[in-house]
């Protein structure tokens, strides 16, 4: 079942990579229409003008929920780990808070993600950033090694969240941070939109693969962080949701009472967290 | 990717490290093909157009 559940990923976000900044899945993780929205997105999350101007062309697909205070933490130096790098925004954004003695490594589990990536960074000519194809669950990196780990809104689409926050916490040098972003529910999905959670393009849309906050919290504590804290938490909001959370084709297809899709919208919100590895681990 | 890179990268699935690395063909710094394998398990990655494919092996069906 989690295979099938990453391989719906992974070809739901390679069409994505490959329309490039014109998708055509409505999600708050695909907003892009390819008519510069995808700049005023990120800007009402929180990135600068500054930053967006700062990267590569092609490389704000404008998914996420936007992870800009992660990113202003960033030190000279430091190395960062970027959970589900897509197609790089936010990692060239972290190579130059870094800077040349620093580096800043993205992975991801979808072929052409990485392409896409990879040859933003060599058009923008950004030399401290490496992408890396591999699965957040199962991290190619050594214990130990990285100060800080970002991650904007990728968290939610792990069938195994669990081993996604015990991976971070293994290469986290002691006293590291973790940064990340992502969609959590207030509530659980209603009996009566049971459908949602099986619907493979809910689930690319960072809806059905989404847990409760309490329950994502605690993955993140019983890994072994310390100092757990929410820095910003957004409802969604209810336009967002029926226009952009869950096309209508799924709405009609299912034939959800619309008082339940309301009461459904009010219980996504986003998370910003941030928490420190202890420093005797 | 860079040789540097090998400080950080370890095995996927027995977290081994560092990896073997053999480059087949490189540009100045970065290695564009070649693979990288693990000493402990005996897994090998392929590095392709300078991206290592560290994918657990039995995910790499696509």
């Amino acid at each position: 079942m989690d295979k099938d559940i990453k391989k719906v990923v992974r070809e739901g976000y390679a069409r994505i990579a490959n329309v490039g900044s014109c998708c055509s899945t409505k999600s708050p993780c695909c907003s892009s229409k390819g008519d510069g929205s995808e700049n005023r997105i990120s800007e009402k999350i929180g990135y600068s003008e500054e930053d967006l101007k700062s990267v590569p062309e092609g490389s704000n697909l404008g998914l996420g929920c936007g992870n800009p205070v992660a990113l202003a933490s960033l030190r000279e130096g430091e190395t960062v780990l970027d959970l589900g790098s897509g197609a790089g925004f936010d990692c060239f954004i972290a190579a130059k808070r870094v800077g040349k003695g620093g580096r800043v490594i993205g992975v991801d589990m979808t072929p052409e993600m990485i392409d896409r990536a990879k040859s933003n960074a060599e058009s923008g000519g950004i030399t401290n950033v490496e992408f890396r194809l591999g699965e957040i669950e199962q991290l190619p990196v050594t214990d130990r090694s990285v100060d800080v780990i970002i991650s904007n809104c990728v968290i939610n689409l792990s069938p195994d969240k669990k081993s996604v926050f015990e991976e971070a916490i293994r290469v986290l040098k002691p006293g590291g941070r973790m940064m990340i972003s992502d969609i959590v529910l207030l509530r659980a999905i209603p009996e009566s939109m049971e459908c949602i959670r099986q619907s493979a393009e809910a689930y690319i849309g960072c809806i059905s693969g989404a847990i409760i906050k309490e329950d994502y919290l605690r993955l993140i504590e019983e890994s072994g962080f310390g100092d757990v804290r929410i820095i910003e938490e957004n409802s969604i909001g209810k336009d967002a949701w029926s226009d952009q959370l869950l096309p209508d084709s799924i709405i009609e297809q299912f034939d959800i009472p619309p008082e339940d899709l309301e009461d459904f919208a009010k219980s996504i919100i986003s998370i910003k967290v941030q928490a420190i590895k202890p420093i005797d681990r | 990717m860079r040789k540097s890179m090998l400080e950080i990268l370890a095995c996927p699935i027995c977290k081994s490290h560092p990896l073997e690395l053999k480059a087949d063909e490189e540009r100045e710094e970065e290695v564009v093909t070649g693979s990288l394998r693990c000493t402990r398990c005996g897994l090998e990655f392929l590095i392709d157009d300078g991206i290592p494919n560290l994918l657990p092996p039995e995910k790499c069906d696509g």
